[in-house]
C-alpha cells in the first residue's frame, strides 16, 4: 500500500516537474493546448467534488471562474499583482458559494441542479449591467499584465493539484462521509452526519479552485466579458467532461476533460467540419450516454476486465 | 487503484499530446495561408455566415484570377475558415491556434465586438498581421501595432443620424425640441450607440434624451419597454438593435400603435430580411450604415452585378464590408512584395485603397488601426424602395420628415 | 387605472404563451423525471416546420398546428422508442446520463436546421401579423390574441385528456406515485412513449406559436428555454393547473416591475431567476406546495 502511495507520489511529480520545465522544451503551440486540457482538467475536477464525490449536480459553475476571472481583472486595472489577485478571487468565489449554498442545499435531485441554472444565469445579467465591471462590454486586463510562461506553470500544476486533492479526499473519512451524502442522504442524517455542512464545505473548496483557475483565465485571455465566464454553455461543459470521463472518480474527470478541452478544440479548427462541429459534439454525447453511462473510464475498466477474463478463461 | 490509473493516462496524454502536435514544419511557401474565425453559429451566426460567405467570394475571386503577385510570384491563398460558435474564449484560443500551429500569415477577424475583443489579444503574442471586418468599437484598438479594424466607430454612426436630424431641424421638417427615447441592445455595439446620441445631445440643447434604456439580447417580450417608451411621451425614438430584436420590437411598436416623429434602429432598417418579416412597417424608418449598394461609385456598381450573379440576391453592407476587409489585406500583402509579418503589417499602416466600394471611396486605417469613413443615412420608402438621404452629396432622394401617420 | 388594466391583458397573454412553452417540459418531466434540455430544439424545430409550410404551402401558421403537432407528436414517440427508452432506469430522481443525451440531441437538432435552412434569420409575416385589435381599451396585437386562444384551447385540450381518458389517467397517475401506479399494471414503457411524445408536441406547438411572434434563428430558444425551466418550478413540476399558475405569476412579475418600478428591463431576467431560486428554497413544491400547505394546516 505505502509502496503504491510512494509510486503515485513520485508519478505526480514527475509529471509536475515535466510540465514545469515544458516551455523550455515544446512548441508553443503544444503549450497552449496544454495549457486549456490543463484548465479543463481543472473546472472537470473541481466540479467532480461536488458533483461526483457528493453527488450534487450544479450547472451554475461559471459562476465562479466569472468572480475568479473578474476579481482578477478589477485589482489588476488597479495596479494590484496577479499574487494577491489570484487568492482573493478564490476567496470570493468560495464566500459567494457558501451564500447560495445555504439555500439551495436544502433542496434535493432536480431542484437543486434548476436552482443552480437560475443562479448561474442570475449572475449573468447582473455582471452584464454592473458599469464598473465594464457591463456587456467587459474589461480588458492593464498592457504588460500577460507573462505566458508563468501563467502555464500556475495552470499545469494547478491541475496536478488537483488531481492529487481528489485522490486525498477519496482517500478521507472526509471522502467517505461524501459518499455517504451521496448514497442516501437520509441513512446519513441518521447516522449524524451534518449533511449540509458537509456539503457547503465541498462546495467552498470546489468553488475556490475554479475561482483560482478564473484568475489565471483572466490572465491568459487578458479579456474578460458576461458572454465568456458567464456564458451557459460553459457551465454546461463543466459538467459533461466530468460525466463523459466518469463521474465520481479521480481518473474520469481528467480523462474527459483532455477529451473536451483537447478534441473539441482541434475538431473546430478544421475547416472542413465548419458546419458539422455541433453534430460531432451531440453525436457523441448521445453515443456515450446510451453506450457507456459511466464514461470512457468506465469503458476502459470493461475492456480491460474482458482481456482479463479472456487471459484466465480461455487459455 | 484509480489513482494509479489517473496518473498513468494523464502522463500518457501529455506524452501524446507532445507527439501529436509539434506542429507543421515552417513551410514551403506555397500558398499565402490566410486565416480567419468568425461566428458561423451560435447568436451572431446571422452576420457572421454572411461574413464566411462574403470573404469566401472574395478568396474564390483572387484564386480563380490566377492568385496574388508577392514580389514578382504567382501565389494562391489557402484559406482557413473556423467557426468560434460565438464564443469568445473560443475565438481566441482559434485565433492562437492558427498563429501558432498553422503558421498563417495573416488572420482575418470575426464579427461582434466581444468576440473580436477577445481575438485582438493574439496579433501581438505571436506578431502576425490581424484585419477585423466586423467590429466597430474603438476600444479594441490602439492597443497593439498588429491590429486593424474596417468598420468605422458606432460613435460616428449615431452622430452621423443626430447630425442628419439637425439638419432636418435646419431645413424646418422638424420642430425643435426634440425630446429622445433611446433605446440600445445591451452590447459594446449598443453602448457607443447610447455615448454617441447622448454626447451630441449634450452638445446641442435642441435635443434631450428623455428615455434611456437598455434591454438584453432576444428579449422574448417587448411589450413592457415599449411601454416605457409611451410614458415618455418623446418625439424621436431611437435604438440600436440586432436583426431578431429589431424585427419583434417593430412589430409590437406597430401592433401598439406607437408613433414617432422619426424612428431608426441603428445599422437595421434597409436590410432585406427586415423589411420581409417587417413589409410596410419599415417604411420611412432611417438607418445608417457603413455601406450601401445605392452608393453612385462605379466600383458600387460593379461589386453588386458580381455578388448579384454568384450569391443571386443583392448585397447587404455585411457583404460588402467583409469583401473589403479581404481585399484590403491581399492589397497589403502584394504592396509588401513579401509574406514577411512586419511588411505586410507596415503595408497595411499606409495603406490606401483608392477603388473601395465603402463610403468616401478610399479606405484607410487611422493611427489606431480602425478605418474611419463616412457613414451614410438611408431611409426607407413605400413599395421596398430605399434611398440615401444623408449626406447631401450622395443624396438619391428627399428624407420624408416627420414620418407621415399611419 | 388604464395602466393596471394593461399589466393585466399583457400578463394574461404573455402567460397562455409561456406556459405552453412550460408543459411540454413538466409532461415529460412528470411521467419519467428527465429534464429535457432538447425542448428548445423542439421548439426551434417547430418554429421552422411552421416557416416551411408557410412558405412553400402558403399555409397560415394557426393552421399549421394540424400538421405540426401530430407531426412532433410520432416525432416525440419515435425519439423515445429510439434513443431514450435505452437510457438506464433511474427511478425518483432524474439521472444525469437523460440531461447529457437530451443536450446532445439539442446539438443535433440545431446542426440540422444550421443545414436545413441556414444560419440566416427567418420570420414569418401575414396579412394579421401588424395588426392589433382593442380589448377592454388595451391594444392587444392580433398574433398574440391567436397565440394566447391556442394556449388556452391546448390547455384545455389537455385537461381533458388527462382526467377523461385512460392513458391520460395513467399519466396522472404515474406522475403523482410512480411505484404505486406501476404496482397496479401501468404499462410504464407505453405511457412515457406516449408522455414524450406529448411534451415533444406541445415544444412544437410552442414553435408554430413564437414563429407568429419572433423572428428564429437555429440558435432560438435558450431563453425561453430558461424560462420554462422557472415556470414549471413556480408550478411544482408535476401539475398542468400549476404551470398555468407559474407562467401567470411570472409573466405578471415582469409586467408589473417594468410598468411600476424603475428597474432596468435588461435586469428581467435576473429577477425572474431570482424568483426561480427564492420559491425553490421557500416553497419547494412550489404554488402548489403552498395550497397543501394551508390545507395541511387547516386539518391540523
Amino acid at each position: 500500500m505505502t509502496s503504491k502511495r510512494a509510486l503515485e507520489a513520485a508519478g505526480m511529480l514527475a509529471v509536475a516537474g515535466a510540465l514545469y520545465f515544458a516551455p523550455s522544451f515544446l512548441e508553443r503551440g503544444t503549450l497552449n493546448d496544454l495549457w486549456s486540457v490543463a484548465l479543463a482538467v481543472v473546472l472537470a475536477s473541481s466540479w467532480n467534488l461536488l458533483g461526483g464525490f457528493a453527488g450534487q449536480v450544479s450547472i451554475g459553475y461559471s459562476a465562479f471562474l466569472g468572480i475568479g476571472a473578474y476579481t482578477t481583472v478589477l485589482l489588476a486595472l488597479q495596479g494590484t499583482p496577479p499574487v494577491l489577485t489570484l487568492p482573493l478571487g478564490a476567496l470570493l468565489a468560495a464566500g459567494f458559494s457558501v451564500i447560495i449554498g445555504y439555500p439551495t442545499f436544502r433542496l434535493r435531485g432536480p431542484y437543486f441542479t434548476i436552482a443552480t441554472i437560475g443562479v448561474g444565469e442570475a449572475v449573468r445579467v447582473v455582471a452584464s449591467s454592473l458599469s464598473f465591471a465594464g457591463g456587456a462590454s467587459g474589461l480588458r486586463m492593464p498592457a504588460g499584465s500577460y507573462d505566458f510562461e508563468s501563467n502555464f506553470r500556475s495552470m499545469t500544476l494547478l491541475a496536478v493539484a488537483l488531481v492529487w486533492i481528489a485522490l486525498a479526499i477519496s482517500r478521507s473519512a472526509f471522502g467517505s462521509a461524501l459518499s455517504a451524502v451521496r448514497q442516501d442522504i437520509d441513512a446519513a442524517e441518521a447516522l449524524g452526519v451534518n449533511s449540509t455542512r458537509l456539503k457547503v464545505t465541498v462546495h467552498a473548496l470546489s468553488a475556490a479552485l475554479v475561482g483560482l483557475a478564473g484568475g489565471l483565465f483572466a490572465i491568459n485571455f487578458q479579456y474578460v466579458s458576461p458572454g465568456s465566464v458567464f456564458d451557459f454553455r460553459l457551465s454546461l461543459t463543466i459538467v459533461l467532461m466530468p460525466i463523459v470521463g466518469g463521474v465520481g472518480t479521480v481518473a474520469g474527470p481528467v480523462l474527459g476533460a483532455i477529451l473536451f478541452g483537447w478534441l473539441q478544440l482541434k475538431l473546430l479548427s478544421i475547416p472542413a467540419l465548419l458546419s458539422s462541429s455541433l453534430f460531432i459534439y451531440g453525436a457523441l454525447l448521445i453515443a456515450v450516454m446510451l453506450f457507456e453511462p459511466k464514461g470512457l473510464l468506465g469503458l476502459v475498466r470493461r475492456l480491460w476486465a474482458r482481456r482479463l477474463r479472456r487471459f484466465y478463461i480461455d487459455a | 487503484m484509480t489513482g494509479i490509473r489517473s496518473n498513468r493516462s494523464f502522463a500518457l496524454s501529455v506524452l501524446s499530446l507532445a507527439l501529436a502536435f509539434s506542429g507543421p514544419a515552417a513551410a514551403q511557401e506555397a500558398a499565402i495561408r490566410i486565416g480567419a474565425v468568425l461566428p458561423v453559429t451560435g447568436k451572431e451566426s446571422k452576420i457572421g455566415s454572411a461574413y464566411k460567405q462574403a470573404t469566401e467570394f472574395a478568396v474564390k475571386e483572387v484564386n480563380d484570377a490566377g492568385g496574388l503577385d508577392v514580389g514578382g510570384k504567382r501565389m494562391k491563398i489557402d484559406l482557413a475558415l473556423l467557426d468560434d460558435t460565438s464564443d469568445a474564449s473560443r475565438s481566441e484560443q482559434l485565433v492562437e491556434q492558427l498563429m501558432a500551429q498553422q503558421k498563417v500569415h495573416a488572420v482575418i477577424g470575426g464579427y461582434g465586438s466581444q468576440l473580436v475583443q477577445a481575438q485582438s489579444v493574439v496579433p501581438d503574442r505571436y506578431g502576425i498581421p490581424y484585419v477585423s471586418g466586423g467590429a466597430g468599437a474603438t476600444s479594441i484598438y490602439g492597443r497593439s501595432k498588429w491590429v486593424f479594424g474596417v468598420l468605422s466607430p458606432v460613435e460616428n454612426l449615431a452622430s452621423t443620424q443626430m447630425d442628419f436630424l439637425s439638419d432636418l431641424v435646419a431645413q424646418g421638417k422638424l420642430k425643435k425640441p426634440l425630446k429622445i427615447a433611446l433605446l440600445i441592445e445591451n452590447t459594446e455595439h449598443g453602448k457607443d450607440f447610447q455615448k454617441g446620441v447622448k454626447d451630441y445631445a449634450k452638445a446641442h440643447p435642441e435635443f434631450s434624451v428623455v428615455l434611456d434604456e437598455s434591454f438584453e439580447l432576444y428579449a422574448p417580450d417587448f411589450k413592457p419597454l415599449l411601454g416605457r417608451v409611451a410614458a415618455a411621451k418623446a418625439d424621436l425614438f431611437m435604438c440600436d438593435a440586432h436583426l431578431e430584436d429589431f424585427i419583434s420590437m417593430q412589430r409590437t411598436y406597430t401592433q401598439m400603435g406607437l408613433y414617432h416623429q422619426m424612428v431608426t434602429y441603428g445599422a437595421r432598417g434597409a436590410d432585406e430580411a427586415g423589411r420581409k418579416a417587417l413589409g410596410a412597417a419599415t417604411d420611412y424608418i432611417f438607418a445608417s450604415g457603413w455601406w450601401s449598394d445605392l452608393l453612385p461609385y462605379p466600383q458600387v456598381k460593379a461589386f453588386t452585378a458580381k455578388w448579384k450573379a454568384a450569391a443571386g440576391s443583392a448585397p447587404q453592407w455585411y457583404h460588402a464590408t467583409a469583401y473589403e476587409t479581404v481585399r484590403v489585406l491581399f492589397a497589403a500583402i502584394q504592396k509588401a512584395g513579401s509574406l514577411n509579418p512586419e511588411a505586410i503589417r507596415a503595408a497595411l499602416a499606409g495603406i490606401e485603397l483608392k477603388d473601395s466600394i465603402l463610403p468616401g471611396g478610399v479606405l484607410k486605417f487611422t493611427k489606431t488601426g480602425q478605418a474611419v469613413l463616412p457613414f451614410v443615412v438611408t431611409q426607407n420608402k413605400p413599395d421596398g424602395k430605399v434611398d440615401i438621404v444623408w449626406p447631401k452629396e450622395a443624396r438619391t432622394g428627399e428624407a420624408v420628415a416627420p414620418m407621415p401617420k399611419g | 387605472m388604464q395602466q393596471a388594466l394593461d399589466v393585466v391583458v399583457n400578463s394574461f397573454l404573455a402567460a397562455g404563451l409561456y406556459a405552453t412553452m412550460a408543459y411540454g417540459l413538466a409532461v415529460i418531466y412528470g411521467v419519467m423525471r428527465i429534464i429535457n434540455l432538447a425542448h428548445a430544439g423542439i421548439m426551434m424545430l417547430g418554429a421552422y416546420t411552421t416557416f416551411t409550410l408557410f412558405t412553400h404551402f402558403s399555409i397560415d401558421p394557426f393552421l399549421s398546428i394540424v400538421v405540426v403537432v401530430p407531426l412532433f407528436f410520432a416525432g416525440g414517440v419515435a425519439l423515445y422508442r429510439t434513443v431514450v427508452r435505452r437510457l438506464p432506469r433511474s427511478g425518483s430522481t432524474p439521472s444525469m446520463e437523460s440531461l447529457l443525451l437530451l443536450f446532445g440531441v439539442w446539438l443535433v437538432l440545431q446542426n440540422l436546421a444550421y443545414v436545413l435552412w441556414s444560419g440566416d434569420t427567418q420570420s414569418i409575416l401575414t396579412s394579421y401579423t401588424l395588426k392589433s385589435v382593442s380589448l377592454l381599451g388595451v391594444r392587444v396585437g392580433v398574433p398574440s390574441l391567436g397565440v394566447f386562444g391556442m394556449s388556452a384551447l391546448s390547455l384545455l385540450v389537455l385537461e381533458f385528456v388527462l382526467h377523461r381518458t385512460y392513458l391520460g389517467k395513467a399519466i396522472r397517475a404515474v406522475t403523482q406515485n410512480r411505484d404505486a401506479a406501476l404496482l397496479s399494471g401501468v404499462d410504464a414503457d407505453r405511457i412515457s412513449a406516449v408522455a414524450f411524445g406529448v411534451g415533444t408536441a406541445f415544444a412544437g406547438l410552442a414553435g408554430t406559436l413564437l414563429s407568429t411572434l419572433f423572428a428564429f434563428t437555429p440558435d432560438f430558444g435558450r431563453s425561453f428555454l430558461l424560462k420554462a425551466f422557472c415556470i414549471i418550478v413556480l408550478g411544482g413540476l408535476e401539475s398542468v393547473t400549476g404551470v398555468a399558475a407559474g407562467a401567470f405569476v411570472l409573466a405578471l412579475l415582469e409586467n408589473v416591475t417594468a410598468a411600476y418600478t424603475a428597474v432596468p428591463t435588461s435586469l428581467q431576467d435576473a429577477l425572474s431567476f431570482t424568483l426561480l431560486v427564492v420559491t425553490l428554497v421557500v416553497l419547494p413544491q412550489g404554488l402548489p406546495g403552498l395550497s397543501r400547505l394551508a390545507h395541511v394546516r387547516r386539518r391540523g
